[in-house]
């Protein structure tokens, strides 16, 4: 019965598509989010402010519908190659947006880039993806790790922190958002107190990191995680006495919208820079809040801004081109020439590297009603990546 | 066991004029599934040897995978080899280190078998995963194809590809099955059915074992080298326990010891994972397209139910549809 | 740093911490295994439940140490479920359709965590009076961790009177050691069984519920730990209550240790230790199988 009813489909699939193309045709987009793996959550964040993004700007472009192809990375490179070969060749999407884990992106760089196909990453932030590995195909809405960091060091040593310890999980990610803070931070004329990094995914305690800091006697300590692991540490750098000796600094998903309420007044203090922050007082961001928060009963996160502003992306570009997606080319031309006042401000995309620009956020955990909140101290405006061997 | 194994040829007859047909049919995505399922196939295949042949189930099978991935990722890339040697360079090492770890673990019997090859697996998942030099957890691209361009062939293409991977996944389960039923195949089988008794005989039956191990982690190397050619990217994933698990299945779905069954439940096996993932398949059985999000949980009830209820597998449960059919055909016969 | 007072006392407490609780999650698996030979893979997959059985504990009763005792029997009765309509049926089946069948569970138990709770982490808060800090020989060490240790040596004394001065702890000894004679004594082995891998999974649980406050709860935590627990069970020697105990201080020390002196090799080591053993001592450290 059930292999004689997917036959069945097959075959009126079949069918479907032997018809010629007309203006009705649907615009297809590849969603390449993970519903399962460690990144599950965020998948289902992007997923969810994607939709509300289509449903703000536009479900149609030009009398043909816009349709979304949900497909599973898992979490995990190969399958989510596999899935991007899926929309590409048996769906045969227009676009693919998403992408959470910088592994995933690497595995389909190259698959992306023979494949003429434009990709949006809404999220894996690997350096080398708008540098040295840079496609004409490959766009990126959310940030580059070193972009989101950079900045950091420099505004640390300006507050009088001399001395700090350095802390993320041992993978791509961690050692390139320490990097950019090291770099910044020692040509300020900061001393790297120490550093440590724990095995990625692993790490079921950080105590013994933890006293390791303590022995250090840093002023500061500026950190990497995200998700549970952030919680945790936050948690754990207050339930070991840390908390009000050592200021607590990271990139900015230490105490993301996500979850910095689960962490409460342990996070109070601590100091963070990100692409986006809720707590961004414009009329843009007030209205997506407003939004986010009427329809999922909680903040919109920088996840969700990232695949929020994607979608935007996505209908101006189609609405430039009239709605055509044949060529690809003049697509991606026209994604590159989108700019608008988003959420998080002013969205751009660097023609040199295909990256976004936009403004860096520094911000500190305050109390905020019987909780706590990301309030912006101060804003980088405008930043941009240096074209790392990225000729496009 | 079954002393004689008339449906073996059959089968493999019948699923080659299948491969062959799909070839023809498929377009530019069957043709990545198809090359998705040979080379899957030669996986399933190399582990059959240990567990349905000599009666070794390991549980850190795919070290060997990434092991020959990683080794053919890193020949081409960093020394500049040519994807052909680099292969031959992916077996041996895979093979030499499925040797060093056999020295130890044919000692082992049962779960405690299971437990340190799940072990030595996970090392190499360790190990790959802060490999500075492949990239780590994100893990390396940029594995190149066979050069059959000497041949007019362009490997680029995914049809040429998967015919590639087709011809040689045939390959392997004609020199695996010449294997089986070779002395040394025989002697493995009748080590799985009463090990004590032949080491009673005086038979050298760790050396066996050994060289099963061996020979399936060289294969298993093989897999591994023309996967790393077929997604031009490796990552650490490959060593992960849980796809040492998926293959187990694969081969319990297919039929252990049955060869020809790991290549028929490889194909089953991306198939299903393809369809149960996808939104549509499920609104074309009228249901919500939502439920393709929690496929895994479909697929862990499918793995369950594959153990519970395969005994022998799809080839094992074919033998008997084609016997009971033939001593019915009999009985019918002489009765007329 | 390693002379350095302060460092050793916190990281020696850190490396008992993790004991306690890798004590509690594998000495069900250990029992279980050392009873039929019988390896269960989901057993992370229970100490996940655990977790999210205590979040939502939390939210309905508002007192930790209810939610302390109300979780863990949730996991005991999920667990005995999974003997009743799966596992009974498959003591008799080879190793690896055991393992196998186990192995399909984990799936089955991640994308139900996900259905029902959602993917996104998750806290639970510790009861006030455990959520300051302490001073242990002069240093600023977390109460609930001292906690955790605490209930961790309880539980290994209450598992070892139980065990030695029970006639259901007798009866359990035997049938580690000579399962075919207890059941010839006309003793109901399988009744024994069902109890102690209920116990077990409720014990798997508990460290789920102890864990959560910890480590938040999220989806693919039954992973983290899935591992380490074999390999305590695999070092101490499968059914040794006292194997289960040492092999987890040898463990959680270790990895407590490793982890920052050794980081390159933070994993590797424990797998080449847990090979090592096996090799060397294919019984564990503390082997209590006579005959079989």
């Amino acid at each position: 019965m059930t292999r004689k009813t997917s036959t069945l489909a097959a075959a009126l699939t079949v069918l479907a598509f032997s018809f010629p193309a007309y203006a009705a045709d649907p615009i297809k987009i590849g969603v390449l989010l993970p519903s399962s793996g460690v990144f599950a959550g965020l998948g289902g964040d992007q997923t969810l402010a994607l939709e509300m993004g289509f449903d703000d700007f536009g479900r149609e472009v030009a009398g043909r519908p816009i349709e979304l192809i949900p497909a599973d990375t898992e979490s995990k490179p190969n399958s989510g190659l596999a899935q991007f070969k899926k929309l590409v060749f048996k769906d045969e999407v227009d676009i693919v947006v998403g992408i959470i884990s910088s592994a995933v992106a690497g595995a389909v760089r190259d698959a992306a880039h023979n494949a003429k196909v434009p990709l949006i990453i809404s999220n894996a932030g690997n350096n080398p993806l708008t540098g040295e590995q840079c496609s004409p195909w490959i766009l990126r809405t959310s940030f580059s790790n070193s972009q989101i960091v950079r900045e950091m060091g420099p505004w640390m040593a300006a507050k009088g922190y001399n001395n700090v310890f350095l802390m993320a999980f041992d993978y791509a990610a961690g050692h390139q958002m320490m990097d950019a803070f090291r770099e910044g931070f020692v040509a300020a004329g900061g001393n790297i107190a120490g550093e440590e990094f724990p095995p990625l995914g692993e790490t079921k305690d950080f105590g013994p990191y933890l006293a390791k800091v303590k022995a250090a006697k840093p002023d500061a300590a500026f950190v990497f995680f995200a998700g549970g692991p952030a919680i945790k540490f936050v948690k754990e750098w207050a339930a070991f006495g840390l908390k009000g000796e050592v200021t607590l600094a990271g990139a900015g998903w230490l105490n993301s919208a996500l979850y910095v309420k689960k962490q409460g007044m342990d996070a109070e203090g601590a100091l963070g820079i990100l692409n986006y922050v809720p707590s961004i007082d414009t009329p843009e961001n007030a209205a997506f809040q407003e939004n986010f928060r009427a329809a999922h009963g909680r903040d919109g996160s920088e996840f969700g801004v990232a695949a929020y502003d994607s979608a935007r992306l996505i209908v101006e570009a189609l609405k430039a081109t009239g709605g055509a997606t044949d060529d690809k080319a003049a697509l991606v031309a026209a994604m590159r020439e989108v700019h608008f006042e988003g959420p998080r401000g002013p969205f751009r995309i660097d023609p040199m590297t295909n990256n976004v620009v936009q403004n860096i956020y520094i911000f500190e955990v305050q109390p905020q009603g019987d909780s706590v909140a990301a309030i912006v101290q101060d804003v980088i405006p405008d930043v941009q990546d240096p074209p790392k061997g990225c000729t496009l | 066991m079954r002393e004689r194994d008339p449906i073996q040829l059959p089968v493999a007859g019948l699923l080659a004029v299948i491969a062959v047909a799909a070839w023809f049919g498929a377009g530019y995505f069957g043709q990545e599934l198809l090359a998705e399922i040979a080379i899957l196939a030669i996986f399933a295949m190399s582990l059959d040897l240990l567990v349905g042949v000599a009666g070794m189930v390991s549980l850190g099978h795919a070290g060997f995978l990434a092991l020959g991935a990683y080794a053919t990722a890193g020949a081409t890339v960093f020394w500049g080899w040519p994807p052909a040697a680099a292969l031959a360079f992916s077996v041996a090492v895979a093979g030499a280190c499925a040797l060093g770890v056999g020295l130890f673990a044919v000692r082992l019997g049962g779960v405690f078998f299971i437990m340190i090859t799940l072990a030595i697996g996970q090392m190499f998942y360790a190990y790959f995963f802060k490999a500075r030099a492949f990239g780590g957890d994100n893990g390396m691209s940029g594995t190149p194809r066979f050069d059959l361009s000497p041949l007019g062939l362009e490997t680029g293409d995914p049809a040429v590809f998967s015919a590639l991977m087709l011809v040689i996944a045939g390959a392997v389960y004609v020199a695996l099955l010449l294997l089986v039923r070779s002395p040394f195949g025989m002697m493995l089988t009748a080590i799985h059915q009463n090990e004590n008794r032949l080491a009673s005989l005086g038979c050298p039956v760790r050396r066996y074992k050994l060289a099963a191990f061996g020979l399936g982690g060289a294969i298993a190397g093989l897999a591994g080298a023309l996967m790393a050619q077929h997604t031009g990217f490796v990552s650490p994933d490959l060593a992960f326990w849980t796809l040492s698990g998926e293959a187990l299945i694969i081969v319990i779905l297919g039929g252990s010891g049955s060869l020809v069954g790991a290549a028929g439940g490889a194909a089953v096996f991306v198939m299903l994972r393809d369809h149960l993932s996808d939104g549509s398949f499920w609104e074309g059985l009228r249901l919500s397209g939502d439920i393709a999000t929690h496929w895994q949980l479909v697929m862990g009830l499918f793995f369950i139910a594959v153990v519970l209820l395969a005994r022998d597998g799809l080839y094992g449960r074919l033998s008997w549809l084609v016997d009971r059919v033939r001593s019915a055909w009999r009985g019918r016969g002489g009765g007329a | 740093m390693l002379l350095d007072p302060e460092f050793l006392i916190v990281q020696t407490l850190n490396g008992l911490q993790l004991s306690a609780l890798l004590f509690l999650l594998s000495i069900g698996l250990s029992v279980v295994f050392g009873l039929i030979n019988f390896i269960n893979l989901a057993h992370g997959t229970l100490f996940m439940l655990g977790a999210y059985f205590a979040l939502s504990a939390a939210r309905a009763f508002d007192s930790f140490w209810l939610v302390l005792l109300v979780a863990p029997v949730g996991v005991a009765v999920v667990g005995g479920l999974l003997y009743l309509v799966l596992l009974r049926h498959m003591q008799r089946a080879d190793p690896m359709k055991q393992v196998l069948v186990t192995f399909g569970l984990i799936f089955v138990g991640l994308e139900s965590v996900m259905i029902v709770w959602g993917p996104l982490p998750h806290t639970i808060d510790v009861p006030a009076l455990l959520a300051g800090s302490s001073s242990v020989l002069g240093q600023v060490y977390p109460t609930y961790r001292l906690f955790i240790i605490a209930l961790g040596l309880a539980v290994f004394l209450l598992l070892y009177l139980g065990l030695e001065r029970t006639r259901l702890g007798a009866i359990v000894r035997a049938g580690v050691d000579n399962r075919t004679m207890v059941a010839a004594l006309g003793i109901d082995i399988g009744l024994v069984f069902f109890l102690v891998f209920c116990l077990g999974c409720g014990l798997a649980g508990l460290a789920g519920v102890v864990a959560a406050p910890v480590f938040s709860i999220f989806p693919g935590m039954d992973m983290s730990v899935l591992i380490l627990a074999l390999i305590v069970v695999v070092l101490g020697g499968p059914g040794s209550l006292k194997g289960a105990g040492l092999g987890s201080l040898i463990i959680g020390i270790a990895d407590t240790y490793g982890q920052v002196l050794v980081p390159e090799l933070a994993r590797v080591t424990i797998y080449a230790l847990m090979a090592l053993i096996l090799i060397f001592k294919p019984a564990g450290l503390v082997p209590v199988r006579s005959g079989h």
